[in-house]
């Protein structure tokens, strides 16, 4: 099995799809969520072993906020340097929405061939 | 894993600049800047853990320096692609239409917002450079010596990003959208060796001070231009306005002379070669601010963010 092979899968794979979970687990949170926060909620939630590397996730963020799908705001913070926390707006929101629509309806169609439900 | 895994930090990030070399230093300053956000938060999570052990572990939570510069540069790619501008008249368009096009460009708008706020921004850029530096040297045998000069140089760095996002904003020249990672905590006077040492210190003064005269000369050659400019280009509407007879009393139009021209000549032919010469200087202006905002956002480049430093 050649491992590069799937690994390239999976990148491709992400290409999108970081996108669009960094979006969930931002609407789901209650408060805001700093990168490092962020990174280490989707670790958790895949029992330590992310999908995706958490050094990719800052420059999404950063694309999302840029277009207007998340604000920040930076905070001052004892141990370090300031932290910026990213919030979802209601225009991320309403692509998040859309986009899980988008993500089911794919998710069912290729499960459908996969486990041959098809025929 | 590859033989040459980081170990610390410090290895971590010097790999990380390694596998982004060549991209835009301020694509690089941010990466870094996230890297070690990351890390340090990471070391300190695991207190029980020695920073080796905590950075072996990394290549498969943050991903290893090349996986992470490679994301940066996806990235940087695909929304460089989808934010670009694009630019009116296209290059194979006419000498006219490129020379005239520049009204429909949106930089050459912001550039001329700019030259006009560099005065200001100048005026309180070496106002704060002149004032803090002295201040310092003044307070260097007292005990606020030392935190005041640490305060200034913190202040500079908001200011060098602040002017950094102005500037990308004006001229879209990439510029950082993070400061300086300020390291791990140290002493203070272990910091105040580190900014001594750290070329960005100097260089961002430098730029502060430089504004100054620069502020001066974009304010003057802006003011200058769109003065003299407007001014020749409203003359055949005034003269055309007396012709219609709208300021009869010529209480305004009679005081309008240039050179030997007067405006009470009502000559149309010369209010029109004058006219045509006014949006000549205007459209001049333009194509200047245009390439001087570019120009100045490399000077800022080379200052602000000083590329390997």
């Amino acid at each position: 099995m050649d491992d590069s092979q799937a690994r390239k899968f999976q990148k491709d794979l992400n290409a999108g799809l970081v996108a669009l979970v960094l979006l969930a687990v931002l609407d789901r949170s209650p408060e805001d969520l700093y990168g490092y926060e962020i990174a280490k909620r989707l670790q958790k939630a895949n029992e330590g072993e992310a999908l995706f590397k958490e050094g990719t996730i800052y420059p999404v963020l950063r694309t999302l906020a840029a277009g207007g799908l998340l604000t920040s705001r930076v905070v001052p913070s004892y141990s370090g340097p300031p932290r910026r926390y990213y919030r979802i707006t209601d225009e991320g929101r309403s692509l998040l929405s859309q986009w899980s629509g988008i993500w089911r309806q794919t998710r069912g169609f290729v499960d459908r061939f996969i486990e041959g439900t098809d025929s | 894993m590859s033989a040459n895994a980081p170990r610390s930090i410090d290895e971590y990030l010097k790999q990380l600049r390694a596998a982004l070399e060549g991209q835009d230093p301020a694509l690089i300053q941010d990466a870094l800047y996230d890297a070690e956000e990351y890390l340090r938060a990471e070391v300190a999570a695991h207190p029980d853990k020695s920073e080796t052990d905590v950075l072996e572990l990394i290549a498969s939570t943050y991903g290893a320096p090349e996986e992470v510069a490679a994301a940066y540069r996806d990235t940087e790619a695909k929304v460089k692609a989808a934010l670009k501008t694009p630019v009116p008249a296209a290059a194979d368009a006419s000498g006219w239409k490129r020379f005239f096009g520049v009204y429909l460009d949106p930089r050459a708008y912001t550039s001329i917002f700019y030259m006009l706020l560099a005065l200001a921004t100048g005026i309180l850029y070496f106002t704060i450079v002149v004032t803090g530096l002295s201040l310092s040297l003044g307070f260097a045998i007292l005990i606020i010596g030392i935190p005041f000069f640490l305060v200034f140089i913190g202040i500079t760095r908001v200011i060098a990003l602040g002017e950094g996002r102005l500037i990308e904003a004006v001229t879209g020249e990439r510029m950082p959208r993070r400061p300086v990672h300020p390291g791990p905590p140290a002493g203070w006077l272990t910091r105040i060796g580190e900014m001594l040492r750290d070329v960005r210190t100097w260089t961002t003064l430098l730029y502060m001070l430089l504004m100054l005269p620069l502020g001066i000369v974009y304010f003057t050659v802006t003011v200058t231009g769109l003065a003299v400019g407007l001014a020749f280009t409203s003359l055949p509407f005034l003269v055309l306005a007396r012709w219609l007879g709208w300021d009869s009393n010529a209480t305004f139009s009679d005081d309008v002379h240039i050179g030997g021209w007067a405006l009470s000549d009502h000559s149309m032919v010369s209010a029109l070669i004058l006219g045509a010469i006014g949006v000549l200087i205007v459209t001049l202006l333009m194509h200047a601010a245009r390439a001087i905002g570019r120009g100045h956002a490399h000077l800022a480049k080379a200052l602000l963010v000083v590329p390997g430093a």
